[in-house]
């Protein structure tokens, strides 16, 4: 689970040798490039879809996913679109309102892990020497637990709730974002117009967070896209461990609660797990797409 | 004087491996003494209760009555000799319930990884070498599957289809439990694996065809192999020799890095899997508070991820010459 | 990689030893749960019942219908002041290393039971064990104890070696052979891997005639009930204990192959409950308690949610036990009915349609007796005004702390009587248990002088009738009382492969001597 949030950032090796000179890309351009790639412009639609069913869906759907509405394990189509689970709670209205909470932790958690990614890397990759030494044994030290078995360890010590979770899948996944930032500040931190900022005087903070950042941004941004995926996927693997917020539903609860049916009822996992699939797909098709637009050489290539 | 340099310098290294072993350790230890609830209530809840006299008795035999700093301080003095304590669940050394966990976990990442190198390799390659050819789109979608859905998930579509639908493999454990003979015994061993091999393998075959297929589109844009090309050289031996022996340098990086976290997926497939090893041992103990089981499988897995991030750096070396020179 | 391979060689060693044992007849059980070890004496628990009455025997065992039955005693006598209780012990009994078995090894067991089991009040007033000769033994009491000859059960009492057990062989609880145990019984341990599986073989010597019948019992560990069925439906496994899902139950039910046994296990006597902190306001006021009561529909729990699997449990004690009381009052469902007392006890509906919100606690891997019961509570209380907010813990030892810290409104628990009311059931009621910190006391907090005094009245009645009538005052002020409002006994069942015979269903259910087991001819 985790090694698809550890590992994925570095997988588009191809997004890091982004051309220095063009640390201020045209926006408009960009985006023209990302709407005219097809699978970007799917992942889009899908992704809105997908919004769109987690937020008005309950409402326009109208059954309490937390009720029981009709006979336990019945299959789809005999009462209810998708089926009912072990309790004979609506399936289809489980994974319309699971879905706020999967997306939910999955994107806050996303933000977390990019945060603190980029704080951790910006302060290495721009002070360097001991600062650097320093927080790159930290950063090895994340790097050296297993992920989930630490995101495990921490929802149990402090019970599960959708803060602790959004927490605990944050506080495992920061490694490779900060060493991916680290690397772009480093780059970065040596060109011309870094150089010019500096000699003018600018303090630290400015020549951090506005002149360098900026330009290490795109790499960052097409990562946090398979961050975010792989957040989601790592809340799918907690809620099936039995380690989600009991008083919800998610997409991963909703396939953990229902394993042991598995053989007698395999709407009851196979729905969910398809919703968990699609929205990843959609948030990766949109990565792609940030990335092919955002990079020149991958450009060419498409 | 370079000898000296070389010595120091691997010295320094261990010394820092061994500095984050232990900090590994130790944050663990204090971490785990903030879950509420300790081994001896997960003991007298099997036990079907207790009395508050035998309660404290046990939490003197296993010194949970002493101050944590004071249980930190003689765990870690045991984990200094190479003693890992003793496992309150199953009333057993940890190092023994190790090394009786370790093969199944080890065979089964390294079936997954061989798998998936090779899958991933391969069908990386081939799709490199016509970028906007039929197979270089399946590649990609294959590898969009195998990294946007859950693997616990993948793993229970398999159980579906290949262990309840159409049952030709086992759906869990590693061996029947009435064990065939000899040769037999490794078959079935092997029947058991696949399924569960091939779930983990998922996530890495889409990983590892997609760098593949990034790392070789970029090696045949090299001017070696423009050269070799011009040379004469046959199109398949570019490609497959030429070609591979240099795309491969960014995947034995990678699967270095990776290695201590192909053990987290093991903990998802194993408890889908029911496949007896580490990572649903790992979880089972944070169930059941078993704090020496638990730090045991955490520094083992740490103590894992040094040795691969070495290995790496030694095949590294051997594939890029380039390296070796510096 | 070396370990790689020892464990090759040592697989393929037990690989050869199964093979060519396959020709004799074997039992492969399959269990969720790990024994910590197989010594009764001092460890209870079903996963460490199961082999420990195979392994050891005891003076006792029991008839389907509460009648003792002589196993290591020939015979046994209670005296009339209710005082002494002499055991004649069958001769020429042997444990599993050829030693002969005498009254020194019951008195050191009885000793060693009453100083370590966990079950405190089982063997609490006995004083002393006197071993006038080898085969004689005389147990003392400070006071009548008629719960006493269902401690002898193979479950509770199992003798140990005391060469083997004894204080000369360093502290019991570290002792290794708790891990390969020597006793007397039907099965002799053969191996152990931790976590995985243990093997049991047929005691050549044991002291019955043409028993054990099978060969060897392979015990194998599963850690979750999906896969343990799928091997039984498959045919891996033979046999499966403590099967308590009605789900599980219903679809093994319809399999041909297999049968269910449901009726059996009346002296473990597993309830399933709705506890309540009785010193927490507003549950500290009885008719608030009852009010719940009286909103939650129990027939639907029991049959809807349980599907009709699980038996009522109107009272504290499990219905199949002699001394359970029938015709204990129930709550019918009657919405108004709680709406009103709740008006009464001074919890009128606010302005948000809501009188109070309570917590309701229980375990996620408590799913249908549990999270199920708590989901369909918090839909019916609402229905009255009455908030309920889940707590579901991670785990046992969390969920563990908090109700044994009184850091609940309410919990689903599950408690067992282990045969006498004394062992299992006096615990919950009495108000000298409430102990904090402490799981499966009194943490309701529930206090009465007159239970108080009916228990101990109870404890000591030797005539039968006189007691039952004790008991049965007892279950009806607890219910009237409502510290918890009693939903179900927990249907453990035993299912099997057609074919196997004998399998235990008494009244200690699983966790008796399987040495009646064998496959038809």
């Amino acid at each position: 689970m985790n090694t698809q949030a550890i590992a994925s950032p570095d997988a588009r090796a191809d997004t890091a040798p982004l051309p220095a000179s063009k640390p201020d890309h045209p926006l408009r351009e960009t985006l023209k490039i990302f709407l005219k790639n097809k699978s970007a412009a799917g992942g889009l639609i899908l992704l809105t879809i997908i919004l769109l069913g987690t937020t008005i869906g309950p409402a326009l759907y109208g059954v309490d996913a937390y009720e029981m509405v009709w006979m336990p394990l019945s299959p789809p189509g005999d009462g209810t679109p998708l089926g009912t689970d072990y309790i004979g709670r609506d399936i289809l209205a489980g994974i319309l309102i699971g879905g706020r909470v999967t997306l939910i932790v999955g994107a806050a958690s996303a933000v977390m892990t990019i945060v603190i990614g980029i704080l951790v890397g910006a302060f290495s990759g721009f002070f360097g020497g001991r600062v650097d030494a320093a927080l790159m044994k930290f950063t090895e030290f994340f790097q050296v637990l297993p992920s989930l078995l630490l995101a495990m360890v921490l929802v149990t010590i402090f019970s599960p709730s959708i803060g602790t979770i959004i927490f605990a899948i944050g506080i495992v996944g920061w490694a490779q974002v900060a060493r991916l930032t680290r690397a772009e500040f480093l780059r970065i931190g040596n060109l011309e117009y870094v150089k010019a900022a500096r000699a003018a005087g600018a303090r630290d903070g400015y020549l951090m967070f506005r002149v360098i950042l900026p330009g290490s941004l795109p790499p960052i941004i097409v990562s946090s896209a398979l961050v975010t995926g792989a957040s989601i996927l790592f809340e799918a693997g907690l809620g099936y461990l039995g380690l989600g917020d009991p008083n919800t539903l998610s997409w991963g609860m909703i396939i953990g609660q229902n394993q042991n049916y598995l053989l007698d009822a395999w709407w009851t996992v196979t729905c969910p797990g398809i919703a968990i699939f699609l929205t990843v797909l959609a948030i990766s098709l949109i990565g792609d797409g940030i990335n092919d637009a955002l990079n020149p050489r991958a450009r060419k290539r498409a | 004087m370079d000898t000296f340099q070389r010595l120091s310098s691997t010295f320094k290294r261990l010394l820092e491996a061994f500095l984050l072993v232990m900090a590994v350790v130790v944050l663990n230890f204090l971490l785990i003494q903030l879950a509420p609830g300790d081994p001896v209530e997960v003991i007298v809840g099997e036990m079907g209760g207790a009395s508050e006299e035998l309660m404290a008795q046990l939490r003197a035999q296993y010194g949970l009555d002493r101050p944590v700093i004071e249980q930190l301080g003689i765990y870690v003095g045991k984990v200094l000799t190479g003693d890992l304590g003793y496992s309150y669940y199953f009333n057993t050394p940890v190092l023994d319930l190790l090394l009786q966990r370790v093969p199944a976990t080890v065979l089964l990442v390294m079936t997954a990884l061989f798998l998936s190198v090779l899958v991933g390799t391969i069908a990386g390659a081939v799709s490199a070498k016509k970028p906007d050819g039929i197979g270089s789109h399946i590649v990609t979608i294959i590898s969009l599957v195998g990294y946007s859905a859950p693997v616990f998930w993948i793993g229970m579509m398999l159980i579906i289809l290949f262990a309840s639908m159409w049952p030709i493999f086992p759906v869990a454990g590693m061996y029947s439990i009435r064990r065939p003979d000899g040769f037999a015994y490794y078959v079935d061993i092997l029947h058991h694996l696949a399924l569960p091999a091939i779930t983990l393998a998922t996530i890495y075959v889409a990983f590892y065809s997609r760098l593949a297929r990034t790392s070789m589109i970029e090696v045949l844009g090299q001017d070696y192999i423009r050269t070799a090309r011009a040379k004469g050289l046959s199109e398949r031996k570019v490609v497959w020799k030429h070609g591979l022996k240099n795309g491969l340098i960014p995947i034995v990086t990678m699967v270095g890095l990776q290695f201590g976290q192909l053990f987290a997926g093991a903990v998802l497939v194993e408890t889908v899997f029911n496949w007896p090893g580490l990572g649903r041992l790992a979880y089972e103990s944070i169930l059941r508070r078993d704090y020496p089981t638990l730090l045991g499988i955490l520094l083992f897995s740490a103590v894992l991820v040094m040795i691969a991030n070495a290995l790496t750096d030694l095949a590294y070396r051997w594939i890029d010459p380039r390296i070796r020179k510096t | 990689m070396k370990h790689w391979k020892s464990f090759l060689a040592a697989t393929c060693l037990a690989a050869l030893g199964a093979g060519s044992a396959l020709a004799q007849s074997s039992v492969v059980i399959g269990t969720p749960g790990v024994p910590r070890h197989f010594n009764g004496a001092i460890q209870s628990g079903i996963y460490t019942f199961l082999p420990s009455a195979n392994i050891f025997a005891s003076p006792l065992r029991y008839s389907d219908s509460w009648e003792p039955e002589p196993y290591l005693a020939e015979s046994w006598e209670v005296s009339d002041d209710g005082l002494t209780v002499t055991l004649k012990l069958k001769d020429g009994v042997t444990f599993h290393d050829g030693e002969p078995l005498t009254s020194a090894d019951v008195a050191f067991s009885i000793e060693t039971i009453k100083e370590n089991h966990p079950f405190k009040t089982m063997l609490e007033p006995v004083e002393s064990v006197d071993t006038p000769d080898d085969l004689t033994a005389v147990i003392n009491l400070a006071h009548p104890h008629p719960a006493l000859l269902l401690a002898m059960s193979p479950t509770l009492m199992p003798i140990i070696p005391e060469h083997i057990y004894g204080p000369d062989n360093g502290p019991i609880r570290e002792n290794p052979a708790n891990l390969a145990p020597v006793g007397s019984g039907p099965f002799k341990m053969e191996e152990y891997k931790q976590g995985e599986f243990y093997k049991l073989v047929k005691n050549e010597d044991f002291f019955l005639e043409d028993k054990p019948k099978l060969d060897e019992i392979y015990v194998q560990i599963f850690p979750d009930v999906k896969s343990i069925l799928l091997a039984l439906e498959r045919g891996d496994i033979d046999m499966v204990t403590f099967l308590s899902s009605p789900r599980d139950l219903s679809r093994l039910e319809e399999n041909d192959d297999l049968v269910v046994e449901s009726d059996l296990g009346q002296a473990i006597g597993p309830i399933n409950w709705i506890a309540y902190n009785t010193k927490k306001e507003p549950l500290n006021k009885v008719e608030v308690r009852q009010a719940i009561n009286y909103a939650i529909d129990r027939d639907f729990i029991l049959n809807v949610l349980l599907q009709g699997k699980a038996p009522l449990a109107s009272g504290p004690i499990d219905p199949g036990s002699p001394l359970a009381n029938p015709d204990v009052e129930g709550y019918d469902l009657d919405l108004e009915k709680a709406a009103a007392m709740l008006d009464e006890a001074g919890y009128p509906v606010g302005d948000d349609g809501m009188r109070f919100t309570l917590t309701g606690d229980t375990t996620i891997a408590d799913e249908e007796m549990g999270r199920n019961v708590l989901q369909y509570m918090k839909a019916q209380l609402k229905k009255i005004g009455v908030g309920l907010e889940l707590r579901l813990a991670p785990d046992f030892p969390t969920w563990a702390k908090r109700i044994s810290n009184y850091d609940f409104d309410i919990t689903i628990d599950k408690v067992f009587n282990w045969g006498d009311p004394v062992i299992g059931v006096n615990r919950t009621y009495v108000s000298s248990n409430i102990r904090p910190g402490v799981i499966w006391s009194n943490t309701q907090q529930y206090e009465n002088p007159k239970v108080d005094q009916l228990l101990a009245d109870a404890a000591t009645e030797t005539d039968p009738a006189k007691r039952k009538a004790l008991y049965d005052e007892f279950q009806t002020i607890v219910v009237d009382d409502s510290p918890i409002y009693f939903l179900n006994v927990i249907p453990y069942s035993t299912v099997y492969q057609k074919g196997l015979t004998g399998v235990p269903d008494g009244i200690w259910g699983a966790v008796a001597p399987m040495d009646d087991m064998a496959w038809e001819e």
